[in-house]
């Protein structure tokens, strides 16, 4: 089987880090000032404005710990509907209910992103949180995306 | 040294007026807005043309809402701009009229908010910089994971945070230019439809139609025009910000508390002698996180004077006595406007059954998507 396509190519990779080489890293910015951020953009820093090669990447671990989280009970898709005829959309849409996290990366900054295989009625903030890719596809092509999971 | 607006010359609310907030219908925005600027006009008895400009407050409607509206008034060939600040459109709106009015290029200016339910995309989906979830975290499930932070940090619980609801709820019964006019138990609002996380329909604001006016004048334009002096409100304090470096999850609170010590100190006013608070409560944990940044309790304490009826129309301070955005409703554009108006009628003693007796300061805070916020102190003369 050949390797997954990922999703959003530009926000993380299947590679780890040195640190934490087991789970995918998100690839964030640095900027000359010590600023890091996710993700990588090459706009001007949020801090002091610099730009250009002030800003460098840098890989994120992908592990944190948990802020907060929520089951998600009401979810409107805002893509419109198919017509006849038309090809499925390649990836599944998210259906409600599903679990939303906000979790602090050990190596910085903030994301907020959906949770899986967790349990929602002992999960808690504070709990360590690891990323995995997991297959979003719909049709033969193996597609994966980021989410967040408790670690073990 | 740039100046504050009491620096400048004093700037008075005297006219206000609404369109009853209400889920979306038929009506044509022009015939929410209208009724509310007559309504405004004639609380202030003063004609249309005694106005010199018009902010026009709107999120949802589309470009160039405002002389098509206007005209029916008679067209005066006046000033008019729209402000889109979010949910703060309203309020910014209010300050840009008091700046207005206040450094003398205006005698009378007029502050209208109004808005309908429509599909408008968020410009911040468009910077060409990716996410890895946004299209799955809307503005409940935000508030529903700062509902989660706040609950486990102070040992709350969901059924505490509602309680919210049920005050703001009672006072919006009272309000009859409210959304939502109807008491809820404690039970109703927690075995409704779950949304996201602890947050249930009843603790999140209804976003529908309506329209709310507000005319500010100088004291020229007071005695000239004949208005009455003892109806007017002074607006003590205007100030505003936007969201600082390092993107944290409680930005809203964290801009709060600055914006809100801001205002008070412009006003020489403290926390504890604001008698009425009119705060953006879209969400229930949002009156706890605010009223905390505030300064009036404590982190972690404002659940314990909630339920001894500290906010409570006729407590220490009255919190949102409109019935908040929880009850009164959030329209986007008028929402801001609102609580201004129903200030206004509390520091008059205008208020009817929701009355909060004795009020002579009134606070008025807004946050909006991006995050901005908006506070104004209005004070009895």
């Amino acid at each position: 089987m050949s390797t997954p396509e990922v999703l959003k190519a530009a926000l993380y990779a299947a590679e780890g880090t040195a640190a934490v080489p087991d789970h995918p890293s998100l690839k964030g910015g640095r900027c000359q000032c010590g600023y890091v951020f996710f993700p990588l953009q090459t706009y001007g820093c949020e801090v002091c404005g610099r730009t250009g090669d002030a800003l460098q990447p840098v890989a994120l671990s992908g592990r944190g710990t948990l802020i907060a989280s929520a089951r998600v009970h009401i979810h409107a898709n805002r893509a419109p509907a198919a017509k006849p005829g038309a090809k499925p959309p390649e990836v599944k849409p998210h259906e409600a209910p599903f679990t939303i996290g906000s979790i602090k990366l050990e190596d910085g900054p903030t994301v907020r992103t959906l949770l899986v295989d967790i349990d929602d009625r002992t999960l808690a903030p504070g709990q360590k949180m690891v990323a995995k890719l997991v297959s979003v596809g719909t049709g033969d092509k193996a597609i994966v995306d980021l989410r967040f999971t408790a670690a073990t | 040294m740039a100046k504050i607006l009491k620096d400048l010359r004093p700037v008075y609310v005297v006219g206000v007026g609404w369109h009853r907030y209400q889920p979306l219908s038929d009506t044509p925005y022009v015939m929410l807005g209208l009724p509310a600027i007559r309504q405004a006009l004639a609380d202030a008895a003063i004609a249309w043309p005694d106005v010199e400009s018009s902010y026009i407050g709107t999120g949802l409607l589309g470009m160039a809402a405002g002389r098509a509206m206007l005209k029916h008034l008679g067209a005066t060939g006046r000033p008019l701009v729209h402000i889109e600040n979010a949910s703060a459109s309203g309020s910014a709106a209010f300050r840009h009229a008091c700046i207005e009015v206040a450094a003398g290029i205006a005698d009378v200016s007029l502050a209208v908010g109004v808005d309908k339910p429509g599909i408008v995309q968020r410009a911040f989906t468009k910077t060409g910089i990716g996410n890895l979830a946004d299209d799955a975290i809307v503005p409940f499930t935000h508030f529903a994971l700062l509902t989660n932070e706040y609950a486990d940090k102070h040992g709350v619980k969901p059924q505490d945070v509602a309680l919210v609801a049920v005050k703001n709820h009672r006072n919006g019964a009272l309000n009859p230019n409210a959304h939502r006019q109807q008491a809820r138990s404690l039970e109703e609002i927690l075995g409704g439809k779950p949304v996201s996380g602890t947050l249930t329909a009843l603790q999140c604001c209804p976003v529908g139609e309506g329209a709310a006016a507000v005319i500010v004048a100088s004291e020229d334009a007071i005695k000239r025009l004949g208005i009455d002096p003892g109806r007017a409100i002074r607006v003590t304090a205007s100030a505003a910000s936007s969201e600082g470096a390092g993107a944290h999850a409680t930005a809203d609170a964290a801009i709060t508390k600055d914006t809100i010590a801001d205002a008070l100190k412009q006003a020489s006013v403290a926390p504890t002698n604001v008698d009425v608070l009119e705060l953006h409560d879209a969400f229930t944990v949002e009156e706890l996180h605010y009223v905390e940044a505030m300064g009036v309790c404590k982190p972690g304490q404002a659940i314990h004077l909630l339920k001894e009826g500290a906010f409570d129309i006729g407590g220490q301070m009255a919190v949102s006595p409109s019935g908040g955005l929880i009850a009164m409703g959030h329209p986007i554009g008028p929402t801001g406007v609102g609580q201004i108006g129903e200030i206004t009628l509390q520091l008059r003693g205008d208020a009817g059954p929701r009355q909060h007796k004795g009020a002579k300061v009134g606070l008025a805070h807004m946050v909006g998507l991006g995050a901005v916020c908006y506070v104004h102190v209005l004070e009895r003369p």
